[in-house]
């Protein structure tokens, strides 16, 4: 295509956008607030799946052991668990360790600890890892027949849970999704519609002379590129300021929570929204020309 | 250059605007399509540049095949043919030069071709000193001149043009005959739809008189041959 021809297309476009004001805002405005619903569920659903898989690949079995009992006995609980099936590690954590990493995890908050005093309310206990996901049950189980242990814990249901509302939130985005492509399909295609209905007469002069379809529709395809575009960054720039607000707060208050980090996430999830938005755009003014102007 | 066997054209509502009609217009030929209202001259026009296609028959425009012509070939078929109507059908907010240059700039004609082909055309039509000017501020005679300056622009084989006088005074339409003759004398053809007594009569061209959808008379040096 000649670089006159593209500056042509895209001074038609902007025209068009400029006389049709209003409805340029509304459609722009439209494909905005789907995107950044459209985002705002991605990121959600990504989010969760990226916890449910983190919390996945550290399940380990916490074996909390009883008070009273002597090292000769601890000793023996942790070869009895190294004899589990699936078991392919075993680590003992005395009561004074375990205290210290709360500290740690704590992070800012630590000092809800003093209340303690000098007293340490946390167990000695073993920390086990199993070799897949779902011997993580059985081998549990196993563990807490043992003599001389208090109780067995693991993370599985939480992890379960996670992954129903990963489900769950992906269903309702998805479907809430499809509705606000199709709004915004529908308001694009009609603002498109409006700017072919104002330039009938022109578009009439071209075909007559010899116009092909392509080079009439091109300025349109345009101006309908540019609304979805224009509302991709909006509901981008939009997305970026929350999801760093949220994770922020989140960083302080919620020390355990594991987010995706905004880089290069964001990237990709920016990439993906334009594109997503461009490509309505597109399709809706070619939905309008072909229903109106049979180009 | 068009030739045309058997073509009747049956619109979708069932009305018969034309029915068997065979002609031959060679190239450099001038001719008028006559007749009274409602006998299908219009369908005649429409038909040459694909606006409509014929129901059946067979018809050729420029070597193509235009009742078989994939829609994509359509704009190179017109780019055959210089268009103009009875209503001109310029872009108001464009000056003349501009209205005239649009049909260059859509075929992506290169801009200094297009600087000197429309000079050229409007100089053919007597309008160069209105260039600047906007259709609005001309008169309807000068609206018809811009109008022909554009079907000639991309230097068509044959000019097509349906009720060109329809809108003007006598010796308005008397200049506009003026430039066709001229623009046929450089070697187009003309094809010219009318029910204009006076312009056919003073021309003394090909008269083919179409009533009720057939070929009435098909006559050189002809007459209008109605009361008007
Ligand atoms: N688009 C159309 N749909 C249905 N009937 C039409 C259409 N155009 C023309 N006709 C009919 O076809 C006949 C010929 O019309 P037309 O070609 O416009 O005649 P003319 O130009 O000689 O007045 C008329 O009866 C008219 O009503
Ligand atoms: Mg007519």
């Amino acid at each position: 295509m000649k670089v006159r021809t593209t500056e042509y297309f895209i001074r038609e476009a902007f025209s068009s956008l400029r006389h049709n004001g209003l409805m340029s805002i509304a459609s722009v405005s439209t494909v905005a607030l789907s995107l950044l619903i459209l985002g705002m569920f991605l990121i959600m659903v990504l989010n969760l799946n990226h916890m449910a898989s983190t919390l996945e690949s550290q399940v380990q079995i916490s074996v909390y052991l009883q008070d009273n009992l002597k090292d000769q006995e601890i000793r023996e609980v942790g070869t009895r668990i190294t004899k589990i099936p699936g078991v392919v590690q075993v680590t003992f954590v005395d009561k004074d360790q375990a205290l210290a990493r709360f500290k740690q995890r704590l992070g800012e908050q630590q000092g809800l600890l003093a209340v303690l005093g000098d007293t340490n309310p946390l167990p000695n206990a073993f920390e086990v890892k199993v070799d897949k996901p779902e011997r993580v049950k059985p081998a549990a189980q196993a563990v807490a027949q043992l003599k001389g242990v208090e109780n067995a814990r693991f993370g599985q249901e939480i992890i379960e849970q996670l992954f129903t509302l990963t489900k769950m939130v992906r269903l309702i985005g998805l479907a809430l999704i499809v509705f606000l492509a199709l709004a915004a399909l529908f308001i694009i295609s009609n603002t498109i519609r409006i700017t072919v209905f104002a330039r009938r007469k022109e578009i009439g002069i071209m075909k007559y002379v010899g116009a092909t379809d392509a080079f009439i529709r091109w300025p349109f395809l345009i101006e309908g590129m540019i609304l979805g575009f224009s509302g991709a960054v909006i509901a981008v720039v939009l997305l970026i300021e929350a999801y760093t607000l949220l994770t922020g707060q989140i960083y302080q208050k919620l020390v355990f929570l594991p987010l995706i980090p905004k880089y290069p996430f964001l990237t990709y999830v920016s990439i993906l929204l334009i594109v997503a938005g461009t490509v309505i755009g597109a399709l809706g003014s070619t939905i309008s020309l072909k229903r109106f102007m049979k180009v | 250059m068009i030739h045309m066997a058997g073509v009747s054209k049956i619109y979708s509502n069932g009305s018969v605007a034309l029915s068997d009609i065979s002609v031959a217009i060679d190239k450099g030929d001038f001719v008028f399509i006559v007749g009274p209202s409602g006998a299908g001259k219009s369908t005649f026009i429409k038909l040459l540049f694909r606006e409509e296609l014929p129901t059946s028959g067979e018809l050729y425009v420029n070597g193509r095949n235009v009742a078989e012509l994939e829609p994509s070939e359509v704009p190179y078929l017109r780019r055959g043919l210089g268009i103009v109507f009875q209503d001109f059908r310029l872009l108001p907010n464009k000056t003349v030069y501009e209205n005239v240059a649009f049909a260059m700039e859509v075929i992506e004609s290169p801009r200094r071709e297009i600087q000197k082909r429309v000079h050229h055309v409007l100089d053919l039509v007597g309008l160069r000193h209105k260039a600047r000017n906007y259709p609005g501020h001309l008169s309807g005679g000068e609206q018809q001149r811009v109008a022909i300056a554009r079907a000639i622009v991309n230097n068509p084989t044959v000019v097509i043009a349906d009720e060109p006088t329809g809108n003007l005074d006598p010796d308005t339409s008397w200049e506009i005959m003026k430039i066709f003759e001229r623009i046929n004398k450089a070697g187009t053809t003309m094809v010219m739809a009318t029910h204009d007594k006076m312009v056919v009569d003073g021309m003394k061209r090909r008269v083919i008189a179409i009533e009720q959808g057939r070929i009435a008379r098909d006559q050189e040096g002809g007459q209008y041959g109605y009361e008007s």
